[in-house]
């Protein structure tokens, strides 16, 4: 059995963003004591709801993308695959579920290591080859094996709840009386900062995520090379297959080949790392595998 | 290219750039520690065509070259035309650090006899569970990994891996978009 290897700088600042989350959380709740509101009624509602999803999120998420739940029969190369995984990774075998979908993609779901399951698009299967198949199967196991729906969904509650407390604070004067426009604003202002930092954490905290399902599939696999392989496949870029001979020929035609995209503002709000980033991650892994 | 170049419409191809082609040698040793790849005794030079008239006059000042430079290290080398009617100068020699001092030799000599331009790239080939081939090239100034696969397919992971392990001792291309394959070549 592979002992998980510990990421001290990732864990870190996945540490930090959930404690700000939470730190978020609790100075909306001091506030909300110091008014005395029956705030408390509405936060129930919400983790009720929130419960509720976590609970049917699987099954909610799964019919959303279309996918379909196959049986070992349907797909026995699929399923022997995930389970030389697993046995790997000390993971009870997940349900696995095909998408009709030609986009290359993969996902997993379930609350638990109990309840999860793996989807592929049809368009993956086909993009990439087994080794590079099997590397991002790694990468939505590890996901599992983290708890990050978990993590996720908690993640999320706590920011809802921020959402909600700023929305029904006495002071924002809903179905009051109001004196002055000017605490108005700033109470919008100060509501609106809390939502930006909130979704901002919450990318952030994804992305960390997504950094460990990488490390976490190079460490299953043993070659992280065919994550890097399968990541550079999935968005599209490949290797050129043109002879140079023949682009650096006397009559060469002009290539327009397709950069790999960078972003810096764009990063903060998404919730996956930039490309790049991962396979830089992905490559010192690799190097601290030789050494 | 200097900008007044440009602005007459004066096309000057790069120079070849060699001062990081001698790199590959101390490489080679890292490569066998960690890939267990090792040198296959071949390196071959490509360089690209010139005008049919020009290119019999070109091989036999080449061929003059290599016969005199070789005489002492016993370097075997011939010289071929491809499908795409490059030059190849093929070396073989079982001691890599003399493939390699080779190569360095040869591809001095041409740019100094005025091919410079015409220097495409510099490959070494190495085994180990595939074939992989390091592609030099002269206008880039940098290596990067090829291994092919059958049907003109390329390993893409195995060459991510290569870039990944010999990313600190080799100066290897960054853009990616410029890795361009060399298939069926006569090393």
């Amino acid at each position: 059995m592979i002992r998980w290897k510990v990421d001290r700088g990732l864990e870190a600042r996945m540490l930090l963003t959930m404690l700000l989350l939470a730190v978020l959380y609790l100075a909306f709740l001091a506030i909300l004591v110091s008014q005395g509101v029956d705030n408390i009624i509405i936060i129930i509602f919400a983790g009720g709801f929130v419960l509720l999803q976590y609970y049917f999120s699987d099954k909610m998420i799964l019919s959303s993308m279309g996918a379909r739940i196959v049986s070992e029969s349907e797909a026995p190369e699929l399923h022997q695959t995930v389970s030389r995984l697993c046995a790997i990774a000390d993971l009870p075998m997940p349900r696995i579920a095909i998408v009709n979908s030609s986009m290359p993609n993969a996902f997993a779901t379930g609350r638990n290591q109990k309840n999860a399951v793996v989807a592929v698009t049809k368009g993956i299967m086909q993009k990439l080859d087994q080794s590079e198949l099997e590397a991002v199967l790694a990468h939505e196991l590890t996901h599992i094996k983290n708890r990050d729906m978990m993590v996720m969904t908690i993640a999320t509650f706590l920011s809802s709840v921020a959402q909600i407390l700023v929305r029904n604070l006495p002071f924002m004067g809903r179905g009051r009386d109001r004196d002055s426009g000017g605490s108005f604003v700033v109470i919008f202002a100060v509501s609106l900062l809390v939502w930006i930092l909130s979704f901002i954490l919450i990318q952030a905290l994804s992305r960390y995520r997504e950094f460990a399902a990488d490390r976490g599939a190079a460490i299953i696999t043993g070659q992280p090379s065919n994550l890097v392989s399968a990541l550079m496949k999935i968005s599209g870029f490949r290797v050129p297959t043109e002879d140079l001979r023949r682009v650096e020929g006397p009559v060469s035609a002009l290539f327009i080949v397709p950069p790999l995209t960078r972003s810096s503002i764009m990063n903060l709000f998404s919730t996956h790392p930039p490309l790049e980033a991962r396979i830089k991650a992905l490559q010192s892994i690799e190097q601290s595998l030789v050494s | 290219m200097g900008f007044l170049d440009s602005i007459l419409g004066k096309t000057r191809l790069p120079e070849a750039k060699t001062d990081r082609l001698f790199a590959i040698s101390t490489a080679a040793v890292t490569m066998e520690a960690n890939l267990g790849l090792l040198p296959d005794g071949q390196a071959g030079l490509c360089i690209k065509p010139m005008e049919s008239t020009y290119y019999e006059s070109a091989r036999k000042e080449i061929e003059d070259l290599l016969k005199l430079s070789f005489q002492e290290t016993g370097t075997l080398h011939a010289i071929q035309k491809d499908e795409y009617g490059y030059i190849w100068v093929v070396l073989t020699d079982p001691d890599f650090e003399d493939l390699v001092a080779s190569i360095q030799m040869i591809s001095q000599i041409l740019i100094e006899q005025g091919f410079g331009t015409q220097l495409l790239a510099a490959v070494y080939r190495f085994r180990g569970e595939a074939t992989v081939y390091w592609i030099y090239s002269f206008k880039l100034g940098s290596y990067y990994p090829f291994v092919p696969k059958s049907g003109k397919q390329r390993d893409t992971a195995m060459e991510f891996r290569l870039r990944s392990i010999m990313q600190s001792e080799l100066p290897i291309e960054r853009d990616m978009a410029k890795w361009y394959p060399m298939w069926g070549m006569p090393i």
